[in-house]
């Protein structure tokens, strides 16, 4: 089944009738959902479906390149302001300021990009670092972006659709994550996709391949902050309210922690790994409420630690998640995926 | 083979994702036993100081139940821990409105965590009562259900300036502010009194969050020739900007608004230095009820290790809700708790000074008093209340 | 003129701290080629083990110091063997994230066990007295911070060009399969090498939370700052760690001076990416093509 005949057949999105059942169906499950969950889960599918886009667009730079980047928050700031400011200051619709959050964002990914050229490893990851923490910093200082009084988004609308309920902010966050997700599937089926993998394998085989380093490296800290970008934008219109305080360096960690967690270079691995970490910032908080853990753990803060810094247990379990994966299972949650496929493969022998 | 554990994959799917369908009762959070209120508070994270405040809440409704409740209803108090981060808020906001459905929500700290939920929980009609910044976002324009409390910091400021140039009769007042919205508006208060008094501020310095070291900071006050400096940061950056300046023998009249008004802490912190600071405070210490409140954190949170200025801050901030729930009485519901929280005029039985909410002002307190840190650090009062009126605007 | 000298002697003492931070990442750096973000909250723990030991057991700063040291030794040497040490095949982003990994867990458990409040942290010098140069004041702390951050470097120069360790750990950063050949107990030698630089930062760690105050998030900017003077520098060497460290503490604070406060702690980051352009491995490494 896995035997490609021609070309055509290893470009095609799906490769079998039964990856087409399961996409179709799970495709009607996100349309289905919203009829089913109140607000709140609601909000959280699309905090989900927001980090989804910011790590399949990270996993292009470090999962499929093989760059690292500490500083997507600043990516993520510049396309939720590019978007809201366009929107207030220039009083142009949604339609115009989303995508051109986007590719504002790519801009500054691709200046971002030239330096980076010439850098690796933890050069790289503090140019980045400081790249990040400056675009806050200016952000938060400039009087028309308002400030670090924050700036009031208005809701999204697509030709009088206006998007002011959760499940209306789902509609349209979600089919920008579908699409975007597709385009990303498609985009490593492509020459391009191709390249990008050949330079993290082998930066000096591909350069003799006839792979142009210097474009396809730019170009793919453009894509990746066209991603990031996108997803600032969706960011601030599901907040309403903008400030420059939520971009800083840990959400620049925590996006790096969903694609190590979910798999380097897999898109599937981006979502889960996405999902869980954002899942798990959620409801760790309460952890204390939990049925049976929630008792010991209070327990063992009384005895050996405080009872008031019992939450601090979330960045515990997030920072053990990650080194957890490195150690045993460097492909993420798509590895123990691989896995468990190909076990269930050989099932019963 | 294949098919079939699809099949069962698919039926479980759906159950998954048809079983969690909520029904909603009739007054949101309000039962015959029972009253549901909300708080976030930065229990981890960069405010986690701040987290105290919540804690205390928790446990004035611990002795509000131990005295029967009100009107018959247990308050069920929900604490969450947002970490400061503006998305966590929301989700928590949307938790309180639509999973745990609260009646109301009390204090929350921080002013762009509070903005990313305000619009939602007035569009639900949520009371919020007392968010623990002064910040003008909850007055201006004025929210029906959005009821503050926190004076506000360009009152504060415009008072301390007012109060370090008159009574304490300094020329030269530099300010010294941290460079995010809590900083900026104390910098609006003390510019709008310097433009009224006709005099200019000698040096405004700002300083970020992250900073560390202070010395250049320190070094442009100096220069400034200021003989009094208000400060507007965090304890922290208190701390360190007293050392430093002692470093570099800049010596001025400290004056610190009232988020550093807890001078044991702040005295402790600075080994010292903070003896001799002039410091505005919303919350009276000398108030009979501090004894109730602390036997009932000795009796509640044994083991709470911070229980100074800010965790009784906790009980003062709930304080007024408390009364607005009685007021409205076995009646409960959103309409008539915000008419009951309305007829609260000038009442003093708690820990702040003349709580008013008329149906177009909902500022509830405006007054601070002035204090100074006292040798070993207690604080010694210097005034009376003192009230920003309507002339001052 | 009198602002110039107290600016350079800010400069200086907090570049001190820095060059410190530096000086210990460099020391890991070199040997494994892991980048250490966990160096800041490991320095961040030892300095609470610290104040316990004071104000709990009410134990002599230096005695507190020593048994801080001791701790901070096994706490590198812990984090080695248990994190690093299993992790086959690691990459450099394998690495980063490990290290991010322990730091979110040292942060979590500090906060678990001390809590948010800010704690003083008291030490036999004096933070207001001293002695003067010119017009400008060098507190006593101002001035041991920078003698011992300039004792320390030495003595690492010294280690690693005359004791058969430090030699040793030169060898396994070369080549890690030859050195085993030699008879390098390059596991060991691993483990010493988290464990020293543990140390490194505890003495930092120390000296800054005086100038600050103890808390959990104390560490976070010092530790960027001085990551940042280690890659100014150049990763590999460890007197350009140093070097670079107290170059950031000058660029900060004459930018906050002279030109602007609000963007003092970015403009060490801005002046980086730039030099980094020009000097992709740091100010004082050459810089190597990767060949085939």
């Amino acid at each position: 089944m896995d035997m490609k005949r021609d070309y055509y057949e290893d470009i095609e999105l799906c490769k079998s009738d039964t990856v087409l059942v399961a996409t179709i169906a799970a495709l009607l499950a996100l349309i289905a959902i919203p009829f089913f969950v109140g607000d709140y889960s609601l909000y959280i599918i699309n905090l989900i479906a927001i980090n989804s886009i910011v790590a399949i667009g990270l996993n292009i730079l470090v999962g499929y390149t093989g760059q690292i980047s500490l500083g997507h928050a600043g990516f993520f700031a510049i396309g939720a302001y590019t978007s809201v400011l366009l929107m207030v200051k220039l009083g142009l619709p949604f339609v115009v300021a989303f995508p051109a959050a986007g590719f504002v964002a790519a801009g500054f990914g691709f200046i971002l990009g030239l330096p980076s050229l010439r850098l690796e490893g933890p050069y790289l990851a503090i140019a980045t670092l400081g790249f990040g923490m400056a675009v806050t910093q200016i952000i938060s200082h400039t009087e028309f972006t308002g400030g670090h009084m924050g700036i009031h988004a208005p809701p999204m609308s697509i030709l009088g659709f206006v998007a002011d309920t959760g499940p209306k902010q789902y509609a349209i966050i979600i089919t920008t994550t579908v699409l975007l997700t597709i385009a990303a599937l498609k985009l490593f089926k492509t020459r391009v996709g191709r390249a990008f993998v050949a330079i993290r394998d082998s930066e000096i085989a591909a350069e003799a391949m006839g792979i142009n380093i210097t474009w396809f490296k730019t170009l793919s800290f453009a894509v990746s902050a066209f991603y990031t970008g996108l997803a600032g934008a969706l960011m601030a219109f599901s907040l309403e309210h903008l400030s420059t305080g939520s971009f800083n360096l840990i959400l620049s960690i925590t996006f790096l922690a969903m694609i190590i967690v979910g798999g380097l270079g897999s898109i599937m691995g981006s979502i889960l790994g996405a999902a869980l970490l954002t899942y798990l910032q959620i409801k760790l908080q309460i952890i204390q409420e939990a049925p049976v853990i929630g008792p010991l753990l209070m327990d063992i803060s009384s005895r050996y630690f405080t009872r008031e810094g019992l939450p601090n247990i979330q960045s515990i379990i997030i920072g053990g998640i990650m080194i957890a994966i490195v150690i045993f299972e460097p492909l993420g949650i798509n590895g123990i995926y691989l896995r468990i496929k190909r076990y269930w493969r050989m099932w019963p022998f | 083979m294949k098919r079939l554990l699809l099949c069962v994959f698919a039926i479980l799917l759906c159950i998954i994702v048809v079983i969690p369908v909520y029904s909603e009762d009739k007054v949101r959070g309000v039962t015959d036993t029972e009253i549901k209120i909300g708080q976030w508070g930065p229990q981890t994270g960069p405010a986690a100081l701040w987290g105290a405040v919540a804690r205390g809440t928790g446990v004035y409704f611990d002795l509000v139940n131990s005295e029967g409740g009100i009107a018959g209803r247990k308050i069920k108090y929900y604490l969450r821990d947002d970490g400061y981060q503006p998305a966590k808020t929301k989700a928590i906001g949307k938790e309180f409105i639509d999973d745990i459905g609260v009646f109301t929500v009390v204090g929350g700290v921080g002013t762009s965590t509070g903005m990313a939920v305000r619009d939602s929980l007035m569009e639900n009609e949520i009371v919020w009562v007392g968010p623990l910044t002064g910040s003008d976002n909850w007055t201006e324009p004025l929210q029906k259900y959005l009821f503050a409390i926190y004076p506000k910091y360009t009152d504060e400021a415009y008072l301390l300036t007012e109060y370090t140039a008159e009574k304490l009769g300094k020329k030269k007042i530099a300010f010294f502010y941290q460079n995010d919205d809590y900083g900026k508006e104390g910098l609006k208060g003390a510019q709008k009194w310097a433009k009224k008094a006709g005099v200019k501020l000698v040096a405004e310095v700002p300083v970020e969050v992250t900073d560390t070291d202070l010395k250049s900071h320190a070094l442009k006050m100096k220069q400034s020739g200021a003989d009094a400096v208000i400060m507007w940061v965090l304890p922290k950056h208190a701390a360190i900007i007293l050392g430093t300046s002692k470093a570099a023998g800049f010596q001025p009249q400290w004056v610190a608004c009232s988020t550093l008004s807890d001078s044991a802490m702040m005295y402790n912190i600075t080994k010292g230095l903070w003896e001799g600071v002039i410091f505005g405070n919303f919350l009276d210490m000398d108030n009979p009820l501090i004894k109730k409140y602390k036997a009932a954190q000795e009796k509640f949170a044994p083991n709470e290790k911070y229980t100074g200025v800010f965790f009784l801050a906790g009980f003062m901030f709930a304080e007024p809700m408390v009364e607005g729930l009685k007021r409205a009485g076995k009646d409960l519901n959103t309409q008539t708790f915000v008419k009951a929280l309305e007829t609260i005029r000038n009442w003093n039985d708690w820990l702040g000074h003349d709580c008013t909410f008329t149906p177009t002002d909902h500022q509830g307190m405006k007054s601070i008093f002035v204090s100074k840190c006292g040798p070993k650090g207690e604080p010694v009062r210097l005034s009376d209340w003192i009230t920003f009126t309507d002339d001052k605007k | 003129m009198s602002i110039f000298l107290d600016l350079v002697i800010g400069g200086v003492s907090v570049g001190a701290c820095y060059a410190l931070i530096a000086l210990a990442m460099v020391i890991i750096y070199k040997t494994t080629e892991v980048p250490n973000f966990a160096q800041g909250e490991m320095a961040m723990v030892a300095a609470f083990v610290a104040f316990t030991m004071m104000d709990d057991y009410h134990l002599g700063f230096w005695m507190s110091a020593t048994i801080t040291l001791v701790f901070s030794f096994l706490l590198g040497c812990a984090l080695e063997i248990s994190f690093l040490r299993p992790a086959k095949d690691l990459n450099i982003l394998g690495a980063i994230v490990i290290t991010l990994g322990a730091e979110m867990i040292l942060y979590g458990l500090a906060g678990w066990k001390w809590g948010a409040n800010q704690n003083p942290f008291p030490v036999p010098f004096s933070e207001y007295d001293g002695f003067r140069i010119g017009s400008a004041l060098v507190t006593e702390i101002n001035f041991w911070t920078f003698v011992t951050s300039v004792v320390i470097m030495l003595l690492l120069f010294l280690f690693f060009r005359f004791t058969k360790v430090g030699v040793a750990m030169k060898a396994v950063q070369q080549n890690m399969f030859a050195a085993k050949a030699m008879g390098i107990p390059t596991r060991r030698i691993l483990t010493f090498t988290w464990g020293l630089s543990s140390m490194t930062g505890a003495v930092a760690g120390m000296l800054i939370a005086p100038l600050a105050t103890l808390d959990p998030n104390m560490m976070l900017d010092p530790m960027l700052k001085g990551f940042a003077g280690a890659v100014l520098g150049g990763m590999t060497s460890l007197p350009g760690a140093a070097i670079g460290g107290y170059m950031i503490g000058l660029i900060e604070n004459f930018f906050g001076g002279y030109i602007s406060l609000e963007f003092k702690s970015v403009v060490a980051f801005a002046v980086i990416v730039l030099i980094l352009c020009f000097k992709p491995s740091g100010l004082f490494v050459k810089h190597f093509e990767r060949k085939v």
